[in-house]
């Protein structure tokens, strides 16, 4: 049973995302910070986690930071969730270490292309 | 409604607010770069959940107003216009939310183009600030980094200012070099020396985390400053968020509901364990009886919220407000975490707001004035809340002008609220109080803020009807204080179980003074007044209401008698201003009750509120104390708080309430006289009493007046002062010595008792004591004694019957025709003075108004002259206008005189003209 963890402060998109991922049979949990995220990836390391960037007490950027430092850390695949506007965090998330970028608002398409290119599922069942 | 589209409605118009109050805080303080944050967050996650709804109008909106706030991140100088169009655009993005919850989803119609184009005309707008600190365009390696296809992600719509192509970001994706590898150790770090030189602060600082880069080892490293660096991260700024999850209310209520239902069972087994000593179970049940009550204090806790989720909208409101007024105005909030029940929350948020409107808008001034007077330019409107008892108390207060004195006064007496002699009563703080009063307004000017007259009395109805009371101290010049007390839960009561003809009711414990048990001979009797029962309680008469009939349980048709109450028992009750008693048959005890809401097809019921389950089981219905003041007169409501006395007929009789003096003179009775008939009062010094023809005078005014004790005898000269009433008429005036004032109270003046002296018009039962109603007109018969002849002989005082609809005409005849030497019974209707004569035919004219509702005047002779056969008894009539026509018209219908309804020495020389016989015999 492959685990995704969507961190977003906004309940809407987390229950978009969820909806969208237990499709595709993740086992989902959510957190709305980075902290949060921390203390959810500290407890078992997600296979994947869609993570938003600008959220209150830790950021997207902060908490990748210390993910890929941490023990394990580099295991998760971080799709990066941001807007059009973004493209600076997009670069930084990036560098970060951030395996995929994905623009928000997503539909099922986008978002299953995005787990294809992380590797995390195989081809669509038509 | 779509699941996802409710939470997006509920999670939007939080951050709406949240994002209001945060705007208001940063036009003060432009240079706090956290607000600034939290408000581009707040509109940038708006924007982005949008999206998901495929709210385009919303996003295009929300975007607009993103791209300003990122302006304001990037150094451009916050102006209040700036700040008011983004908080314009947050109002129309709440207007655009209303509607989409009426439309179950769907966008209204329309378009937002013209707020959009001011957003990014501002955004445009010259940014002084030197160029953000964004990283420049990471260099390119040389490279392409072998990650996954590409993907193409196509757009169907134009691109909004501020965005980037998707290809553009793709590309850029593509092209960035990754810093940390991303397959663990499999997947080596390229060599770290070529490092580009330009690469961007976070880039290098996350670089900088990395052990031991030199060495081309993996980055995966166990290294133990990470956890604590990780710490500090997380405590920047506010502290981690409590562990919390969303709970629907619905299911909150459902938890309360069960926890209520075991609260009832435990103690049913209580019960039980009680009639069976010594078992087994009572330990466990004991422990079970514990747990269960924690159980509900903790339900009980997580539907406490704090009442600073009422004042969040408050900042906006002021703020804006200020800005409309043209005033300065800083809005103090203390206390924001005091909990109360949401349900008592939801309750104070709309009085709460229109009391900081009204603060704003008529308890401060405008700044020019405040600094005339030297105090600060900016007006200040203080909000504190904090638990005391089993109460929250609220206060609101301004350091503004305070209110009015003179000008609640005038409005009192025009509202005709209370009289001049009341005023003169009452503390500030009473006055004050009308405020609270229907439709009472002073603001000088109706603005579109407040004054449009409904405001404080819906506020208090408010609060009340939550079990709360308002209050208000103010004091001119420097400002005023609103105290406003609720209870903490509506949920739990205690409450009074009583029993009314084999039912039980629960009546709420918090509207119950006391409970009396009725006795004839006790001070807790039941009398009679105008044909309502009254409950004598110490200084006080009661109104008392029937609880089984009015429920309908006994028979209403039924006459109640005094001796029907001997030994009931009545439970004293005081709602808002009103007191009064309810009869019940018996009461058990006292019980906390938890509340369930009334069904809503009984809603209307307003006597009941709602049900509860009682310890064996047993469901009952909760009377409402409020259901029940509306019963009781009105009486006292309206003339404000000191009412004593007042009947259950408040419609029919409230009209005849009237203020009387109550004093004391010759003995320890008390004494009565109509206040109306009181010129003055004044204070007599009895050395300036001066024997003149055998009576004894003073100077009173440049005049010589004569001065008169309660026997009638001429006051002698002595030492000291004492109590004087001026009473006059026409040009006599003349001071009657008394011991002292008691009172002035409002009752009906109902003389009940013959009179047996000639100083009296007879005795009325006032406070519950058989009072001496003093007869005015005998002092001044004594005192001018060329006029008394004709009124010198109290037996036969002859009586007339006063028809008039208008409680002013009625009051303003009935001094004039008693001075004139008539006692004078009046009625409100023509029906009610039909039923008078009926049973009491002796009078000796009738005086009536001939334009009067249901039934006019001359129907009114007709009916006298016909089917009550009165051919003999003088009718004069007094036309509002016209008297010709109303003349040749009455003539027919039994008139024996028409007088116009101002002309007052008409109607006296009329009824001199047709009572004439008995005047004359007294003559």
């Amino acid at each position: 049973m492959k685990t995704a963890l969507v961190v977003d402060d906004s309940r809407v998109v987390r229950m978009v995302a969820r909806r969208l991922l237990e499709r595709q049979s993740f086992v989902v949990s959510e957190a709305q910070n980075g902290q949060e995220a921390l203390t959810a990836c500290y407890d078992a390391m997600p296979d994947m986690i869609l993570l938003d960037w600008n959220m209150p007490v830790m950021n997207g950027l902060e908490f990748l930071k210390s993910l890929r430092a941490s023990p394990g850390g580099t295991t998760p695949k971080v799709i990066f969730c941001t807007t059009m506007n973004d493209i600076d965090h997009i670069t930084q998330a990036l560098s970060l270490g951030a395996d995929e970028y994905i623009m928000k608002p997503f539909d099922a398409d986008i978002l299953n292309e995005k787990l294809e290119v992380v590797g995390l599922i195989q081809e669509l069942s038509e | 409604m779509d699941e996802l589209l409710r939470e997006f409605l509920t999670e939007t118009s939080e951050s709406l607010d949240v994002a209001d109050a945060e705007l208001v805080k940063f036009e003060r303080d432009p240079n706090n770069r956290e607000i600034l944050n939290n408000i581009f967050r707040l509109v940038h996650t708006i924007k982005g959940t949008c999206g998901f709804i495929g709210l385009t109008r919303l996003a295009a909106l929300a975007h607009a107003a993103e791209t300003l706030m990122d302006k304001f991140r990037e150094g451009m100088p916050v102006t209040p216009d700036a700040v008011s169009l983004v908080l314009v655009s947050i109002d129309r993005i709440k207007l655009l939310l209303a509607e989409l919850e009426i439309n179950e989803g769907v966008e209204p119609e329309g378009s937002d183009s013209d707020l959009i184009e001011q957003l990014l005309a501002m955004a445009a707008l010259e940014i002084v600030a030197p160029p953000p600190p964004v990283p420049a365009t990471v260099p390119v390696p040389a490279k392409p980094v072998g990650m996954g296809a590409l993907v193409t992600q196509s757009l169907e719509r134009e691109l909004l200012p501020g965005e980037v192509p998707l290809d553009e970001l793709e590309r850029l994706f593509r092209q960035t070099e990754v810093e940390v590898p991303m397959k663990g150790a499999s997947k080596q770090k390229l060599p770290a020396a070529p490092k580009p030189a330009a690469l961007p602060a976070p880039v290098e600082e996350a670089a900088k985390t990395v052990p031991a880069k030199s060495s081309g080892k993996p980055i995966l490293v166990k290294d133990d400053e990470h956890p604590s660096k990780k710490d500090e991260d997380g405590a920047h700024g506010t502290p981690v968020a409590a562990q919390s999850i969303r709970v629907s209310v619905g299911m909150l209520e459902h938890l309360m509901t069960m926890v209520s239902e075991l609260v009832l069972t435990r103690n049913q087994l209580l019960e039980i364990a009680r009639r069976n000593e010594d078992h087994d179970y009572k330990v466990s049940l004991q422990r079970l009886s514990n747990v269960t009550g924690e159980l509900q204090d903790a339900i009980m806790r997580t539907r406490m919220q704090p009442i600073g989720n009422a004042w969040q909208k408050l900042p906006r409101i002021v703020r804006d407000l200020a800005q409309e007024l043209g005033k300065h105005v800083e809005l103090e909030m203390h206390g924001s975490e005091t909990e109360l029940d949401r349900q008592v929350l939801d309750q104070i948020k709309d009085p709460l707001t229109h009391m900081v409107r009204n603060s704003a808008d008529h308890g401060l001034e405008m700044p020019e004035e405040r600094r005339r007077l030297g105090k600060s330019e900016k007006g200040l409107i203080r909000l504190s809340a904090y638990h005391e008892g089993g109460f929250v108390i609220v206060k609101i207060s301004d350091d503004g002008k305070g209110l009015d004195l003179a000008r609640i006064k005038a409005k009192a007496l025009e509202n005709g609220l209370a009289d001049e002699a009341e005023l003169a009563k009452m503390s500030d703080g009473q006055i004050f109080r009308f405020i609270f009063a229907a439709g009472f307004s002073t603001a000088a000017k109706v603005t579109s803020v407040s004054g449009r007259g409904v405001g404080m009395d819906v506020v208090r109805s408010n609060i009340e009807s939550i079990g709360g009371t308002v209050d208000v101290q103010s004091k001119a010049g420097s400002g005023s204080t609103f105290i406003i007390k609720i209870p903490l839960t509506l949920a739990i009561m205690p409450a009074l179980i009583v029993e009314v003809s084999g039912d039980r009711f629960a009546i709420p414990q918090n509207a119950v003074l006391e409970l009396v048990r009725v006795k004839a001979d006790s001070e807790h009797a039941v009398r009679r007044l105008n044909d309502s029962p009254v409950l004598c309680l110490r200084n006080q008469l009661l109104p008392i209401l029937h609880l089984g009939r009015l429920l309908g349980l006994v028979d209403s048709s039924v006459e109640t008698t005094e001796a029907e109450f001997e030994n009931r028992l009545i439970a004293v009750m005081h709602v808002g201003n009103e007191s009064f008693g309810v009869v019940v048959d018996s009461v058990s005890h006292t019980e906390e009750i938890v509340v369930k809401p009334m069904s809503s097809v009984l809603r209307q019921v307003s006597l009941v509120s709602g049900s509860t389950i009682l310890g064996d089981g047993h469901v009952i219905m909760i009377i409402d104390p409020n259901g029940l003041a509306q019963s009781v007169a009105t009486t006292s409501e309206a003339t404000a708080a000191n009412v004593l006395a007042s009947s259950v007929h408040a419609d029919a009789d409230a009209d005849q309430v009237m203020s009387l003096l109550l004093f004391r003179a010759g003995s320890e009775d008390v004494r009565a006289v109509p206040l109306s008939l009181v010129t003055r009062l004044e204070e007599l010094s009895q050395e300036t009493i001066e024997k003149v023809d055998g009576r004894s005078v003073i100077q009173y005014r440049g005049k010589l007046i004569p001065i008169l004790v309660a026997n009638g005898a001429p006051a002698e000269k002595g030492v000291g002062t004492r109590p004087m009433l001026i009473f006059s008429h026409d040009a006599q005036v003349m001071g009657l010595a008394v011991d002292e004032i008691v009172d002035i109270v409002e009752s009906q003046l109902d003389l009940e008792i013959a009179s047996t002296s000639p100083q009296t018009v007879g005795g009325a039962i006032i406070n519950g004591r058989a009072t001496e109603v003093l007869d005015v007109g005998y002092f001044l018969s004594q005192a001018f004694s060329d006029d008394a002849n004709h009124l010198s002989s109290k037996a036969e005082q002859p009586r007339l019957l006063l028809v008039d609809d208008s409680p002013f005409f009625r009051n303003l005849l009935q001094p004039v025709l008693k001075g004139k030497g008539y006692a004078v019974i009046a009625c409100a209707s023509a029906h009610e003075a039909l039923e008078r004569l009926a049973a009491d035919n002796r009078f000796a004219a009738i005086v009536s108004d001939v334009e009067m509702p249901e039934m006019d005047g001359f129907s009114f002779a007709e009916a006298v002259r016909g089917k009550l056969g009165m051919t003999d008894v003088p009718i004069i009539a007094m036309a509002g206008s016209n008297p010709s026509l109303a003349i040749q018209r009455g003539r027919a219908a039994g008139f024996t005189d028409c007088v116009a309804k101002f002309d007052r020495p008409g109607l006296i020389s009329a009824l001199q003209e047709f009572t004439g016989s008995a005047q004359g015999e007294a003559a």
